[in-house]
């Protein structure tokens, strides 16, 4: 309960708790070059081609960081000619199976100067900007930029690739030691707490599931004898920002000190750089409301501000059509130049950790430190994760919030100018409506592209590559990244190459039939 | 009964389409749902209309809900629509990406409800409840509110020709909607009433008092394409039948082409003709449903033209292609609803109303002196929706400033042999020769001679 206002005696420990900024336990973030953030927007529609146009324009409009969503069929590991895909071909993201559609997308990109950032899945978008690099002449060692690794919740609250833990929890360490050997700038593991919050949960709901799977990674790969020193500072979390803003940059600040602490005292990193997390944050689409979209374009500057406050050393905007659509470009822009008004015009970020101090934040801070750090420890006093996941503790969890949600905002609880306050009739609430509501249509010719080029691909060495993938999945000890990258490499696709996944676990390839199998969950008083 | 009828729980199909993978609002209306009573079938993710419909057709469902977060529904939403419709389920699809247009656009094609970013729980608890009593209404299920349970009178048949009738009656609130409502209502028929004036409908709804039948006052607009469902869900919450429709609601936009802004044509057509041709899509599809189902309908449905739209009015070129596109769409109507039991007149009233001031001044001494009175064209209406008309479909009646009679459509005049690609010439020749065989159209009327005037 927040209280009229604080004072210094609400503040925990002396300042050794709290730390300069570069200090242990890194409360104020790492310390900054003058560069600032990186100012990036989630951007991915339609063909490889036409995303690959988009990419440009927004370094054009001097993005500094690139962020990569798949479409719908992208991110279920699907193709793009499957029968269930074609309705969804690049309507909300770009779509890429195969290794010509990550040298289309990333055509003319400077990867050695930039960051891709892969809203993608991880194995998959790993092998593909390997792949286009190594094509294009780049040397992978110089390549930067973030994978999602979602083990443990993509299928319970996000894009389901209907593959079992087993496998989703191989592919992410092993897509994980591949990329430390082959891509040693690049953080491979990327924490995404934003997609697995933006449903409703709460602050420190979001920051204990996060530190979870942080933990369980990071168990999993000291289990396979590599030094935390070597994989602690590729690992980056992306946080969610909703508008309790004093609330969310507390957030950032606990989750920071959370993680040195866990580094230094649980797994015993001995390099300061594991201490330090990089934290990057997308402002939440939750917040953002259909009523009145303009009002969008503030509560994403706001939200942005406050970041920047943070220290967050990376930063996405949600457009303000995105309660409609894919980011139109005009939207695209709005967002860049939200972050290059408050960089260059508010000189908020000339000071670090501007706000470290404030009574209150402080307060706040060591109150969401301990409630995040109980909420870890209680859930894995639960049990070992993998049966948490099959028995559908998580999933219970999703569900369960997304009602919590929809009541607040119902009963007014959450107050939301415009939707339940403020409201203005439909025939009213058109401004900016035009280019909210604006839609393109399926790729349809780049799904008829895709199975005409299937035939032409050179068989033998194809199926070979296949083999070697299926074999892996079946052997729980093989490495899972060497046989992608090489049936990538060798034509095959990412559709494919899931479906040997699947078959590799006794599944079938096609997860539609492995879906139908499923009976329904009943959801029942 | 009716509460009681509401309190059953619904069962309700939940899923999202194809690969739109986002769960939290399918996830957020099955707890509503929950909470509420209803049993609740969650698919979740990577459902097709095929698997949504095979499931709610065997779990028993009333209505499968789809949420959507990506556009893919476009795709899936004609083959949902018709599998739905086949089967007798109800259909509602909600989710943050449906624009107006959309929910325009999906409840024009058969959808039961579509809940956009504007929907509020209490509205979709409403309407869902409205479909499952309506899906129940139509069969044998337990949930069913049997027309012997409701309240309408039991009065002798001479004395009230439509006792156990359910009319729907639409602009009911004034003028010739009102009168045909209290008619309706004297004749023992319980008249389900809209407008888009509520305290006028009230009014009106009082009016009726203690007749043997009641007017039930719905507000809602007709022009928006979700109202006839809205009227029919009620109309079958109430009472789980529908018998008759009077499609009366009606405006005026009054001035020359060369004057007339073109968002007053679209309300003109979207009042007469759209709202008129949704209303017979939406609740001849509910009597063609129970044809199919092997009950004998016994319907009628009354739109209304204009002398207007019959002969032309001077100067009012728009309301008289309003009213003339609702003539032609009673005869069509007509043979196409016809098959499944329904008869579709057309009356062209002659009456003093908000529409007709240029008719004579009233003469004061009370209605029954005053040709022009809505009520002596009520009798009329009630007749066409009556026991004794079952063989009168497609005819258009006038009726009004003390005279009635039919109006019967265009001639074919004298026939002459087009010559094959007819030069100029030719057709200088000819077409005087062809026009001066059959004679003029009558003349256009006026405010200066309105039909039956003299």
């Amino acid at each position: 309960m927040t209280r009229p206002f604080y004072t210094p005696a609400d503040v925990p420990g002396d300042y050794s708790a709290i730390g300069d900024p570069g200090t242990y336990p890194f409360t104020r973030g790492r310390l900054r070059g003058s560069g600032g953030w990186i100012q990036r927007e989630l951007s991915g529609q339609g063909s490889p081609l036409r995303s690959n146009e988009q990419l440009r324009s927004l370094l054009a409009h001097g993005a500094l960081g690139i962020d990569v969503i798949g479409d719908n069929p992208t991110m279920s590991a699907l193709d793009p000619d499957h029968p269930m895909c074609v309705p969804a071909v690049g309507t909300t993201g770009v779509s890429l199976c195969r290794k010509q559609d990550f040298t289309e997308l990333l055509a003319g990109i400077p990867l050695d100067r930039i960051t891709l950032s892969h809203s993608l899945p991880p194995a998959f978008a790993i092998a593909g900007q390997y792949l286009a690099a190594r094509d294009s002449g780049l040397d992978p060692t110089v390549l930067r930029g973030s994978a999602i690794q979602p083990p443990l919740y993509s299928e319970d609250c996000s894009y389901s690739t209907f593959l079992p833990f087993r496998i989703r929890m191989r592919l992410t360490l092993d897509s994980i030691a591949f990329s430390l050997r082959e891509m040693p700038r690049f953080h491979a593991f990327l924490e995404d707490t934003y997609y697995i919050s933006d449903g409703g949960l709460n602050v420190v709901e979001e920051m204990s599931l996060g530190l979870l799977e942080i933990r369980e990674v990071c168990r999993r790969l000291l289990a396979r004898s590599l030094p935390v020193d070597s994989f602690a500072p590729r690992i980056a979390i992306l946080v969610n920002c909703r508008m309790d803003l004093f609330e969310e940059i507390a957030k950032i600040r606990a989750t920071r000190r959370l993680f040195a602490r866990m580094m230094r005292e649980e797994f015993g990193a001995t390099d300061p750089r594991s201490w330090s997390v990089n934290i990057a944050v997308h402002t939440s689409g939750l917040t953002l409301t259909a009523a009145q979209p303009a009002n969008n374009i503030v509560r994403g500057a706001v939200q942005a501000l406050a970041m920047a406050m943070a220290g967050v050393q990376g930063l996405e905007i949600s457009t303000f059509d995105e309660p409609f659509r894919t980011p139109s470009a005009i939207a695209h822009q709005l967002a860049i130049r939200t972050q290059q008004i408050i960089q260059a015009e508010t000189n908020v970020g000339a000071v670090q950790d501007p706000l470290g101090g404030s009574w209150y934040l402080e307060a706040l801070t060591g109150e969401l430190e301990s409630r995040i750090d109980d909420a870890v420890r209680h859930m894995e006093r639960l049990g070992d994760v993998d049966t948490l996941v099959e028995s559908g503790y998580f999933r219970n969890i999703f569900t369960s919030v997304a009602d919590r949600h929809s009541s607040a905002v119902q009963e007014g609880e959450l107050r939301i100018v415009g939707v339940n306050e403020h409201v203005i009739p439909p025939e009213a609430d058109q401004f900016l409506r035009d280019v909210a509501e604006k839609r393109f249509e399926p790729d349809r010719a780049h799904a008829e592209r895709i199975r005409a080029w299937r035939p032409g691909r050179p068989d033998r060495p194809l199926r070979a590559s296949l083999d070697q993938v299926r074999a892996a999945s079946a052997d729980a000890d093989a490495d899972l990244m060497a046989p992608i990258v090489a049936a990538l490499d060798a034509s095959a696709t990412i559709g494919e190459i899931t479906g040997c996944l699947r078959e590799g676990q006794g599944l079938p390839a096609d997860p539609f039939e492995f879906a139908a199998r499923q009976l329904p969950a009943g959801v029942r008083p | 009964m009716t509460a009681a009828a509401v309190r059953l729980p619904g069962r309700v199909v939940i899923g999202t389409l194809g690969l739109d993978q986002h769960e939290v609002g399918a996830m957020a209306i099955s707890q509503l749902l929950v909470r509420h009573g209803y049993e609740v079938i969650y698919l979740g993710r990577f459902s097709t209309p095929e698997r949504l419909v095979a499931v709610a057709e065997q779990e028993d469902a009333d209505i499968v809900g789809v949420s959507v977060h990506s556009w893919e529904f476009v795709a899936y939403a004609d083959e949902l629509l018709a599998r739905c419709r086949e089967a007798g389920i109800g259909l509602v699809f909600g989710g943050s990406v449906l624009t107006e247009q959309d929910r325009g656009d999906l409840l024009s094609r058969g959808a039961d409800a579509v809940f956009g970013p504007y929907a509020s729980e209490a509205d979709m608890l409403r309407q869902i409840a409205a479909i499952v009593a309506r899906v129940r209404g139509g069969d044998a299920h337990p949930g069913r509110i049997s027309p012997a349970e409701t309240s309408l009178a039991k009065t002798s048949p001479a004395d009230a020709p439509l006792a156990d009738r359910v009319i729907i009656v639409t602009g009911a609130a004034r003028g010739l909607g009102r009168a045909y409502a209290l008619e309706l209502c004297r004749q023992g028929a319980a008249v389900v009433a809209n407008d888009v004036d509520s305290a006028a409908l009230k009014e009106a709804a009082d009016a009726a008092g203690d007749g043997p039948g009641r007017v039930h006052p719905i507000d809602c607009d007709i022009t928006d394409p979700g109202a006839p469902r809205v009227l029919l869900d009620a109309a079958l919450h109430r009472y789980g039948q529908l018998h008759g429709l009077v499609s009366n609601a009606g405006l005026l936009r009054s001035g020359p082409i060369l004057q007339l802004e073109d968002d007053d044509l679209r309300l003109l057509l979207d009042v007469h003709v759209t709202a008129a041709f949704r209303l017979l899509r939406v609740i001849g599809g509910y009597w063609r449903a129970e044809a199919k189902a092997g009950r004998a309908v016994d319907a009628a449905a009354v739109l209304t033209t204009s002398a207007a739209g019959l002969y032309g009015f001077r100067a009012e070129a728009a309301y008289s292609a309003a009213k003339a596109a609702v003539a032609m769409l009673t005869r069509v109507a007509a043979d196409e609803l016809g098959r499944y039991g329904a008869t579709v007149n057309a009356i062209a009233p002659e009456a003093r109303t908000r529409l007709t001031t240029w008719l004579p001044e009233s003469p004061g001494d009370g209605p029954e002196r005053d040709p022009w009175a809505a009520g002596h064209v009520a009798p009329v209406v009630a007749w066409l929706l009556g026991p004794t008309a079952r063989e009168i479909t497609g005819r258009v009646i006038e009726a009004g400033g003390g005279q009635i009679s039919v109006a019967s459509g265009w001639q074919t005049g004298t026939a002459y042999p087009l010559p094959p690609m007819m030069t100029a010439g030719q057709a200088r020749d000819l077409m005087p020769r062809v026009l001066a065989s059959t004679g003029s159209p009558p003349p256009l009327l006026t405010p200066d001679a309105p039909p039956r005037a003299s």
